[in-house]
């Protein structure tokens, strides 16, 4: 027997934003994939237009980094980081990949198959030296390797402009802690500048 | 050198980023007027930032969102538009879709094995759906996708039911998961095609299916719960969190679930006050005396508790007055056994 008593109306409190849009994405509401492309459609395509310098790549980029988050919904844990962040650090490591295979498409049989060696038609701009863009691949490919920790702190400070502090508020890490991580970061870049990598012994590794 | 030179050190980094607040940025200013190896640590930090920056962009061009999005739904294809009572189950199903790619693990391992609930592995749980939700399938005119089993006569509906779902695993542990997978998912989409999931009308016939007599919406529902309980189920083996159904669904779940328990726990059963926190309120067991307790759940644990992944005594729960009239509707709603 049941009687019921009267509606109480909604009295739950508003989930975190992060946490509903991975529900709605993980039961297949693909309006919330909308969303989600509405409000860091924008970061997706400022990251991979850095990296891969190609409005074209950028696009490519931007349409690879959304269906992972809609085939994969689980690929992101609301649990371990904001969305923003996921998405920056995705988009950046798909815009190197996609430097990387324009690089072999491009590049003439039996040459050296280093990605930098072969620099993309869509780089260097007339501001650009070959020289530049080249230090500018490998710079983003060892920022793309760069600790999770380090790299997520770096992406809320230099492609989605927040300072140190916001990004230790948003990381949910002491003030110092951001700081920290994004001096080891940043200096651990400018040596690979100092000291490149050798390609081969690289992939060896 | 002062605390100065020490604090601004470690402030270059989120200067040459740029992600310095005003105040900071004076004084890291102020401070590399006067100090040289600080200067030289910052033009050396910035020149790393300039060459990751390149030249500025000459404008990302603003696409549509229509791209993007169907390549993605390409990949992935959006839930079905379906009646109110069949959307649940649809949702549940794109749930546990998107939950099995995960079975494969990051170096190339696989866990269909790993243990999962009662003596399942993952693959095994998943023949269990392919067999639960057949029994909707086969009443509304879908082949089944295994051989029939010898029901012998007299034996009850939980019986069968067991029955069927030990036949099945057997069958489906010759095959590789991935054809369970295939199967499961085939039936569902054929459940989700069926008339009766689009029309709220046909799915108003009462059936008799796991020994209750409820409208065919109704059993669409109960098919969406326990596809999100085994999800859920699932997801703890993998490690994963499983998200809650959306508000909407959950709610539907939670009022079949009360009249369910309504129903089990009959018209003298000592009245409580039953409520679920964030909705709505029900007195439950019989009208003709007052209210003798009020008991409070939250849903998903509500669900959790009728789903038997909660003891009746270990339920987070809010309570007052007596303690035996709830526990009563405690343990009848862990003994619904529906799943």
């Amino acid at each position: 027997m049941v009687v019921q008593v009267e509606s109480t109306g909604d009295t739950s409190g508003r989930p975190l934003a992060d946490a509903e849009v991975h529900r709605r994405l993980v039961y297949g509401d693909e309006s919330a994939l909308a969303e989600v492309y509405a409000a860091y459609g924008g970061l997706v395509r400022r990251v991979a237009v850095r990296v891969t310098r190609s409005p074209g790549g950028a696009e490519d980029v931007a349409q690879e980094v959304f269906a992972q988050l809609w085939s994969r919904p689980y690929a992101f844990d609301p649990e371990r980081g904001t969305l923003r962040t996921w998405l920056s650090v995705l988009a950046h490591r798909r815009a190197v990949d996609w430097v990387r295979s324009e690089a072999r498409h491009r590049k003439d049989a039996g040459a050296d198959d280093s990605a930098l060696q072969a620099i993309p038609d869509a780089g260097p701009g007339p501001d650009e030296t070959v020289v530049d863009r080249e230090r500018s691949l490998l710079l983003h490919t060892a920022l793309a390797e760069l600790p999770q920790s380090q790299r997520e702190v770096v992406h809320l400070a230099y492609f989605a402009g927040r300072t140190y502090r916001q990004a230790a508020v948003e990381l949910g890490i002491p003030e110092g802690t951001a700081k920290t991580r994004l001096r080891t970061a940043l200096r651990s870049l400018a040596e690979t500048l100092a000291d490149p990598p050798d390609p081969a012994l690289e992939r060896g590794a | 050198m002062t605390d100065d030179h020490e604090a601004v050190r470690d402030l270059l980094a989120a200067w040459a980023f740029g992600a310095l607040a005003p105040a900071d940025e004076k004084t890291v200013a102020a401070h590399l007027a006067g100090c040289e190896s600080c200067a030289a640590e910052a033009a050396r930090l910035r020149e790393t930032v300039r060459l990751l920056d390149g030249p500025p962009p000459a404008g990302i061009p603003e696409r549509p969102a229509t791209d993007v999005l169907s390549r993605a739904l390409r990949e992935r294809p959006a839930v079905p538009r379906l009646a109110a009572h069949a959307a649940p189950y649809a949702a549940a199903v794109a749930g546990l879709k998107a939950l099995l790619p995960e079975v494969y693990g990051r170096w190339g391992y696989d866990r269909w094995r790993a243990p999962v609930v009662h003596d399942w592995d993952v693959h095994a749980t998943v023949a269990h759906l392919l067999a639960a939700d057949e029994h909707l399938a086969v009443l509304l005119g879908i082949e089944a996708r295994v051989p029939p089993s010898r029901i012998q006569e007299g034996t009850g509906w939980e019986a069968d039911w067991n029955r069927r779902t030990a036949d099945v695993i057997v069958h489906e542990r010759r095959r590789s998961p991935e054809k369970t997978v295939a199967a499961w998912s085939a039936q569902a989409d054929s459940l989700l095609a069926s008339p009766e999931a689009h029309d709220a009308e046909l799915a108003a016939r009462a059936v008799t299916l796991m020994g209750l007599r409820l409208p065919v919406a109704d059993h669409f529902l109960v098919r969406a719960f326990e596809t999100w309980i085994h999800t859920d189920d699932i997801g703890r083996a993998l490690g994963l969190s499983v998200p809650a159904p959306p508000r909407d669904h959950l709610w539907q779940l939670v009022r079949l679930a009360v009249r369910v328990l309504g129903l089990a726990l009959g018209p003298t059963a000592p009245p409580v006050l039953f409520s679920v926190t964030g909705g709505e309120e029900w007195v439950l067991g019989s009208d003709a005396e007052p209210v003798q307790a009020e008991l409070t759940l939250d849903p998903v644990d509500f669900c959790l508790l009728v789903g038997g992944r909660y003891a009746p005594e270990a339920v987070p729960k809010g309570e007052t007055g007596d303690a035996a009239a709830v526990r009563n509707v405690l343990e009848r709603a862990a003994s619904l056994s529906w799943l």
